[in-house]
């Protein structure tokens, strides 16, 4: 059953700390710094604000960012589980704040010093207790304790099973590091890089090497999501949610969900993709870019397929054709993804697809965007949004 | 310590800059091929110009050489060392520090030049002096000087070989509290342990005893893995196991690169593998060279002990 | 002795890197590598006088480490190649159950000698740096 918020949530403001490898600062004041700048790109007062979504695994209480704003009452606070599988998930909770009219003004952020404090690509350890433990103490042991290593262990299956090569995963991280080199905010920012730079790289956990694996950033982004009518009296052209989805399939687990029949697929995002597709009345060949989360390279090839812009296995043809870059069939992760740009748990990303449904990336296409794609992080339950130009 | 007797201790220590710690004294045994084939082995240098007769021959050189960085090695005391060294002008600077406080001691930098290569037959002649002795430094392990000594090589017609200089701080370690000393023995790493709880201990204690147990559902016998406290199937929360034969199939696996986690062996290779009883299985593949590893690559598990805390399921090419 | 090949200053350039190497320390190789280089100081191969160092288990001897260095560096370049040097600041000890990594890269190229300069650092997973310095390699000319 799909529950019909097309059109209920508009996202009006937009906004991105700068992103560095040591903010310096604290991860609290990334997010309201990240917050502000939303906050401000829509012409609203803190005092606006009255629900707050973010991960769980965001440190920033809500009521502390709320204080430390000048936010008054929230009448809705609620966070999205697992990593970057909460990406869109928190534009979800935020749109169906806003269509129940449980909140009217609601500021979904994430702020992290991925880097200079806890990296994830340091793995997971035996010093965590919760109930979580138990799930990564059957990997741990064993070595297999990183994002990458999970992500590899899929890698070589779907590989194995649908004969993509690494060309498709290098035309990945290729194009997105061609967007990141004109986006000054962006790591890679007049950066070069090529085929032999990208085969000279470390192994991290193959066949994924390093170029495949997405920067590790400090950073805080932000979007505000409110309601059409209050949409249409603010600062910048309103950015509609057509529709938007999460989706936990059978037999999860987090990242090592190697107890399906067959695991070289993400049905959790199929699942989702049909959802969000059903509940906007637009189908894939509607969609005119798309922001797909990239922690790793080879997640876009898999979710280019879960959301139907070409069959399985024909991901790897689909790219080398030139589909993700600025003139192809869908311009894809324009910022530079995580990729290139920045590391902000997929948040980045919304902010990145409200601008292309703006017209404002810095890599604009030249068509016109109507709808463009947004995703959460795979391997994980996980969902997915599509924006449009607000009626 | 008073201006006076810092000057007076440092009027000693710097008498002996200069000083011999032993003359040109050849070493007991020349260079020979046991040593240098023994040494090649342990460092896993497969380089053909020390071990390999028949290439050394049509090379450059017409023989096989010793390994340079062997050089200081010909000259070695030897198992005597174990009980203590011979007095000589370095043990007795070394002395002269430790009664002043400045026990601690660390070599910080060796710099080793080579001149001359040496062969099977050659017979390695060393001298070393005391040759330098810093002012006294401030550094991170407390105040303390710097001395170095400075060997000479030559072979048995008296040709320089090479030299070496080898530099030691002598400190006054800084003080540290009895309790923390002990605490902060630093620990041999282990492989890091799953946590245990009510739904998966009895597995984690079965696999210590050498056993991997797959959970069964005694309603419907379904059988799952990892362990959960009620069956998918039929909702049944009474179970038992069953042992595994740990036979199985590779169906993903993956070389573990990047980062290197203390406590681990490396190469490191993750493999799910469908057992033979039908659940799927995440370990380790061991036993073969990392590249032979494939999908669909038959295994046969067994329980080892990996490190001194822990057993482990560990499968082998069947 | 064709299966041998040794680089020439032509083939090299400022910045090139070495192939890492990953080396395990075991007891093993900290024990025998003491034996092999005639170090029979107790820390290298008592854990009782390691510990009373303050280490938690016997650790390496410097002469190891000289000759992981060379070894490293000649695994690269090939066996005509002639050490001149080894120059090593000495960092964290290396104890079993560690992991080192080497690493390398061309640093200068002396064609008139032909000399090459190698800086190496060995950094063992858990504390870090165990030693880094350079190695000079004298290669063939080229023929």
């Amino acid at each position: 059953m799909v529950a019909n918020v097309k059109d209920k949530a508009v996202i009006v403001g937009i906004g991105n700390t700068k992103f560095s490898k040591d903010s310096g600062v604290s991860e609290l004041s990334l997010a309201v710094q990240a917050v502000k700048a939303a906050i401000d790109d829509a012409g609203l007062k803190p005092s606006d604000i009255d629900g707050m979504a973010t991960f769980t695994m965001d440190t920033n209480d809500e009521i502390e960012v709320a204080r430390a704003l000048g936010v008054g009452e929230l009448t809705f606070y609620g966070r999205s589980h697992y990593g970057g599988g909460a990406a869109t998930s928190c534009l979800h909770q935020a749109t169906m704040a806003v269509a129940t009219g449980m909140a009217e003004t609601v500021v979904v952020y994430r702020a992290l010093n991925g880097r200079s404090g806890h990296r994830f690509s340091g793995g997971v350890s035996g010093d965590i207790t919760t109930a979580d433990a138990i799930h990564w103490g059957w990997y741990m042991p064993y070595g297999l304790l990183t994002p990458a290593s999970w992500v590899a262990m899929f890698t070589q299956r779907w590989m194995h099973n649908t004969g993509v090569t690494k060309d498709a995963l290098f035309e990945v991280a290729h194009s997105t590091r061609v967007y990141g080199a004109n986006n000054p905010a962006a790591f890679f920012y007049g950066r070069e890089f090529d085929r032999a730079e990208y085969d000279a790289a470390r192994m991290i956990a193959d066949p994924l090497q390093l170029f495949d694996c997405c920067q590790e950033s400090d950073g805080g982004s932000a979007v505000i999501v409110t309601t059409p009518e209050r949409a249409r009296d603010l600062k910048q052209p309103g950015v509609s949610v057509r529709g938007v989805a999460q989706c936990a399939a059978e037999n999860q687990e987090q990242m090592t969900s190697f107890y399906r029949e067959e695991f070289a697929g993400i049905p959790e995002m199929e699942t989702a993709a049909k959802n969000v597709y059903e509940m906007s009345g637009l189908r894939a060949d509607d969609i005119d870019a798309a922001v797909i989360y990239d922690a790793f390279s080879p997640i876009v090839l898999w979710q280019l397929e879960a959301w139907g812009f070409c069959g399985f296995g024909e991901s790897g043809d689909f790219v080398k054709d030139g589909a993700l870059r600025t003139d192809g069939r869908l311009p894809t992760n324009t910022h530079g993804g995580q990729l290139s740009e920045a590391y902000i748990h997929g948040v980045n990303g919304i902010v990145e697809a409200t601008r292309l449904v703006r017209g404002t990336s810095v890599n604009q296409p030249a068509k016109t965007v109507n709808h463009a794609l947004v995703t959460s992080g795979v391997g994980i339950p996980t969902g997915g949004a599509i924006l449009g130009r607000m009626d | 310590m008073t201006t006076e007797d810092l000057k007076a201790f440092e009027d000693k220590i710097y008498a002996f800059v200069g000083r011999e710690v032993c003359p040109p004294t050849p070493a007991k045994d020349a260079v020979n091929g046991a040593m240098i084939r023994q040494w090649a082995e342990v460092i896993g240098d497969t380089n053909p110009a020390y071990t390999d007769d028949t290439w050394a021959a049509t090379s450059s050189r017409g023989q096989t050489i010793a390994p340079p960085a062997m050089m200081y090695v010909w000259g070695q005391e030897g198992f005597a060392v174990t009980t203590g060294r011979a007095p000589d002008a370095q043990s007795e600077l070394v002395n002269l520090f430790n009664e002043h406080g400045y026990s601690g001691v660390l070599g910080t930098n060796v710099k080793q030049e080579y001149f001359k290569e040496t062969s099977p037959g050659d017979t390695v002649v060393m001298a070393m002096t005391i040759d330098n002795i810093s002012e006294r430094k401030t550094t991170g392990r407390g105040p303390g000087y710097f001395f170095e000594t400075l060997a000479t090589f030559t072979n048995q017609h008296g040709e320089k070989i090479g030299t070496q200089r080898f530099k030691v701080l002598k400190f006054i370690p800084q003080e540290q509290p009895a309790a923390a000393a002990s605490e902060e023995t630093l620990q041999v790493p282990t492989r890091i342990a799953s946590p245990r709880g009510h739904d998966n201990k009895w597995w984690w204690e079965a696999c210590d005893a050498g056993k991997v147990l797959i959970q069964r559902c005694k309603n419907c016998q379904t059988l799952r893995h990892p362990p959960r406290p009620m069956c998918g199937e039929c909702q049944s929360m009474e179970w038992d196991s069953i042992e595994s034969t740990l036979e199985g199939e590779i169906l993903s696996h993956t070389q573990i690169h990047h980062p290197k986690i203390p406590g681990y062996q490396y190469p490191l290779i993750c493999a799910v593998i469908k057992l033979a009883e039908g659940t799927n299985f995440m370990a380790n593949v061991v036993g073969c060279e990392p590249s032979d590893v494939h999908i669909g690559m038959k295994v046969k598990g067994v329980v080892e002990q990996v490190d001194e805390k822990t057993m482990l399921p560990q499968f082998y090419p069947a | 002795m064709s299966d041998y090949k040794t680089l020439t200053c032509a083939d090299v350039s400022i910045g090139d890197k070495l192939p890492p190497l990953d080396i395990d320390i075991t007891t093993g190789l900290v024990v025998c590598g003491a034996l092999a280089t005639r170090d029979f100081e107790p820390v290298h191969h008592n854990k009782a006088a390691a510990v009373a160092t303050g280490l938690p288990d016997v650790f390496m001897n410097i002469l190891t480490s000289q000759g992981l260095m060379t070894r490293f560096a000649t695994d690269w370049s090939g066996p005509e190649a002639v050490v001149k040097s080894l120059d090593l600041r000495l960092g964290a000890p290396n104890v079993p159950g560690m992991v080192m990594t080497m690493t390398g890269e061309v640093t200068a190229i002396d064609s008139d000698n032909s000399t090459v300069d190698i800086a190496v650092v060995g950094e063992n997973n858990i504390w870090g740096m165990h030693m880094q310095g350079s190695v000079q390699l004298a290669l063939p000319q080229e023929a």
